[in-house]
């Protein structure tokens, strides 16, 4: 859900805030007393480049958002490039991003509903605060909504996170680090989310034969093995799905989860698995490139043929964006490219297999035990007292993959 | 087996080709006896089989001054000259910008950033033992015949012996590469001519050399372990660097790449080689996000060089002379706004550079040759590196000889 403030004096309420804490055990406020399911709801609160230009804020837009915090608009005809050097593009219906207000909500909750329902408690009391005498300070610019699968797979039909980083190497990778004593000392514990909305071509995917996606993917359709070359062609990992499995996501494949580099070039080096995670170690180190992803199915309806909308909420967690736009934008990486392949000779529609409805850049900043909601010093002098940084938002996230959001 | 010339760049006689073998053999062989594993083999044709990994490079820009003071600094202080070049391009890649004037104003103006990744030792195997192929080499690149004292220091290098030759040769062009019996004989850490400080000709940051590449790799190439729950887990970069002292070599970009690389692989019971040839080279550079009038560069403003195809060594980046423009009339787009490039740094930033390395077939690692280490695992905390002592030491310098000053009624820039 994105927001945009209207005025600066106070930028966010503290009371929604309140609110989010209470929907988060159940109490709705306009049913006091009444306790309901709260679905496991969270909820992070993100800032972008926006929300430090106010007249009001009181702190500087950090470095790396100042540097790495935005997408390019699309053109005022719509679509155009979201990054010189980089494969995707906006959508040619999209004219404005709407993902670059001044705050993001993300809500992730067990049910679909505890997650709308998050949303229309944010309406409310926006609402009730547009009727004060303080008038309207903030009010909902849209939301998005998306869902997870249960079967670990994508609308291409295709594994997907499969190789995303496992639980031990999550903090490493998302979480800011120390750095010298500066004005960022304050990030320190947070993590940056890069949000996409990108609908998929599926009248496209479904024209290529099944190896032809199998080689922009570079898994087996079926088990979700990665390809290793074969003689001219290529062939499921040896053992891979071990004896007794169907797919790559059952116990005993655990070590076919990351794809053995494959010599480039060849079709097989340059298919997704390949260009989106190159093994550099450590993944802390921001050379890895490694990101934490967070992948949310979505389905809308849609004017044009085939009457609906499928895409992915692409959600990624980083120390610095800029992991995330150097492989947008790096050669090998996905550098010209849109999903997979050759850059130069794609395969028909592979070019636009990915559009983008919307991109964003927010800094989650961390929890901090004495302010009145996370990142409230951005608006508000903060309290006397203890400024130390905690993980605890960065930890909990890690245990939310499995549920919906909006 | 015999490594091939760097890049396979140049045709060299059997001399030259002998000579650096051997320097490559005399660095293994010295750390051999520390570091060496039956997992690191210095002969890539040992390994049946071999597929070579993406997984070993790194970007070019420093990342110490990022540590140390902030990214804003990082490219200042590195685009200093000279003095930038030879403290902070310690990533395997070191660059250059060559200025011209501009007939408009009569300004020097920047015009190309040259950026190399050579490694020294080669081109002193070459001056010590051919004079008049280390010419051509630096010919070819600079597109003049420099002299024999640009090169040597005397008239004739022919009259000087093999040795004498290398210490004129790298006190004049390549620096003494932290070679003590090049430093005990007067040499210093950095060339003192014109020939590769005015250029980029090769590498001469101590750090970027062939030792040091042979020593991150086999430092790296042991199976690293550490206990969790009475069970063997690969070791953390943060207690592989910890437990060797060596803390300060993780706040890099090339050190825990390769290192970590090596480990990773080494881990699972691969043998690793450095592929034939040898050498450090650009893996990836995403020219796409650099414009000029708001179209792609024109294919002369990007020239790799150094080394045949996918081994480049060299990359020359901005217009020719006989184009007009100059380099900040080039504009980078980072993460959708554009700037002009205002020298090396913004273009290094957007390459990728690495040994290509060779992995043998997985294999069984013995209980006893696991190295358990139990040191910790906790951050290391880069901004606080002996280095950065140096690296603020040089702001300050900057700072100095680059006053803030008033370049508009509401803008405030530096000076000099």
């Amino acid at each position: 859900m994105f927001v945009p403030v209207r005025r600066t004096e106070f930028c966010f309420s503290k009371r929604l805030w309140a609110v989010y804490q209470g929907l988060k055990q159940g109490d709705i406020p306009d049913l006091p007393g009444q306790r309901v399911p709260p679905g496991n709801l969270t909820c992070l609160l993100g800032y972008g480049v926006k929300a430090f230009e106010l007249a009001g804020a009181r702190r500087a837009v950090p470095d790396e958002l100042q540097q790495f915090g935005r997408f390019r608009s699309p053109l005022t005809s719509g679509g155009g490039p979201l990054l010189l050097g980089s494969g995707q593009v906006y959508a040619d219906d999209v004219r404005k991003n709407p993902a670059t207000e001044i705050l993001a909500v993300q809500f992730v909750a067990d049910t679909q509903f505890a997650v709308n329902r998050a949303v229309v408690e944010t309406w409310k009391l926006l609402q009730d605060q547009s009727r004060s005498q303080e008038g309207g300070v903030l009010s909902v610019a849209g939301f998005f909504q998306g869902f997870q699968r249960d079967d670990h797979r994508s609308w291409i039909d295709f594994h997907d996170g499969t190789s995303n980083l496992p639980s031990d190497q999550r903090q490493g990778v998302i979480v800011v680090k120390g750095m010298p004593a500066g004005n960022d000392q304050w990030t320190v514990g947070g993590t940056y989310m890069v949000y996409l909305r990108t609908p998929v071509d599926l009248p496209a995917w479904r024209r290529l034969s099944r190896s032809q996606q199998e080689l922009q993917v570079g898994r087996d359709k079926l088990s979700g093995c990665p390809l290793i070359p074969s003689g001219a062609g290529t062939t499921p990992a040896t053992g891979c799905p071990a004896m007794g499995t169907v797919g790559v996501n059952e116990p005993g494949n655990e070590s076919f989860f990351e794809p053995e580099d494959v010599p480039r070039p060849s079709l097989l080096g340059m298919s997704h698995v390949q260009r989106v995670n190159q093994h550099i170690t450590p993944p802390d180190d921001r050379n890895s490139l490694r990101i934490f992803r967070q992948g949310y199915e979505f389905l809308e309806q849609s004017e044009s043929v085939p009457g609906f909308r499928a895409g992915l909420n692409f959600v990624s967690f980083q120390d610095s964006p800029e992991r995330l736009f150097r492989i947008m934008t790096q050669p090998g990486w996905l550098g010209r490219t849109n999903f997979g392949g050759d850059p130069d000779q794609p395969l028909p529609g592979m070019s636009r297999l990915l559009t983008t409805r919307a991109a964003g850049v927010y800094l989650i900043p961390p929890v901090v035990g004495t302010e009145i909601f996370p990142g409230s010093s951005v608006f508000m002098p903060r309290p006397r007292g203890g400024s130390a940084p905690t993980s605890s938002s960065t930890r909990s996230r890690s245990s939310r993959a499995s549920r919906r959001r909006s | 087996m015999q490594y091939d010339v760097p890049g396979r760049a140049d045709t060299v006689s059997a001399q030259i080709l002998s000579a650096w073998n051997d320097a490559i053999q005399q660095q293994y062989q010295r750390l051999a006896p520390d570091f060496g594993t039956r997992f690191f083999t210095i002969d890539p044709q040992a390994i049946q089989n071999p597929t070579p990994t993406n997984a070993v490079k790194w970007f070019g820009d420093p990342a110490e001054p990022v540590s140390c003071i902030d990214r804003e600094y990082a490219r200042l202080l590195s685009d200093w000259g000279i003095r930038g070049r030879q403290q902070l391009h310690n990533e395997y890649a070191e660059y250059r910008v060559v200025q011209a004037q501009d007939s408009a104003t009569g300004r020097l103006r920047n015009k190309r950033v040259q950026i190399t990744t050579e490694l020294r030792e080669f081109w002193v195997c070459v001056a010590k033992t051919e004079p008049d192929t280390v010419r051509a080499m630096a010919q070819a690149i600079l597109g003049f015949a420099p002299s024999w004292q640009d090169l040597y220091g005397v008239a004739d290098p022919t009259t000087l012996t093999p040795a004498q030759r290398e210490v004129a040769f790298s006190r004049l062009v390549a620096g003494h590469g932290n070679d003590n019996a090049l430093a005990s004989q007067g040499v210093p850490a950095q060339p003192t001519g014109p020939l590769n400080t005015d250029n980029a000709l090769f590498m001469t940051h101590p750090i970027n050399g062939l030792d040091d590449l042979l020593y991150i790799v086999m430092f790296g190439a042991k199976p690293y372990a550490r206990r969790v729950n009475n069970q063997l887990q690969p070791a953390t970069r943060n207690q592989i660097f910890r437990a060797f002292g060596v803390e300060h070599l993780a706040c890099r970009h090339a050190d825990p790449a390769a290192a970590m690389g090596a480990h990773a692989q080494v881990y699972n019971g691969r043998t690793i080689a450095f592929a034939n040839p040898l050498g450090v080279y650009i893996a990836g550079f995403a020219r796409d996000v650099f414009s000029y009038q708001n179209q792609p560069l024109p294919d002369g403003w990007v020239r790799f060089s150094r080394g045949q195809q996918g081994m480049s060594q060299r990359l020359e980046f901005g217009p020719p002379d006989s184009h007009a423009a100059f380099l900040d009339d080039i504009q980078v787009e980072i993460a959708g706004v554009s700037h002009s490039v205002s020298g090396g740094y913004q273009v290094i930033q957007h390459m990728e550079v690495g040994p290509v390395v060779l992995l043998g077939p997985p294999s069984q690692v013995g209980a006893q040759e696991y190295e358990v280490l139990n040191t910790s695992s906790d951050p290391i905390a880069c901004g606080e590196a002996d280095v950065c002592d140096s690296i603020r030491a040089l702001k300050d310098e900057y700072d100095a000889s680059h006053p803030l000053v008033r370049t508009g009624p509401r803008r405030m820039g530096r000076r000099g």
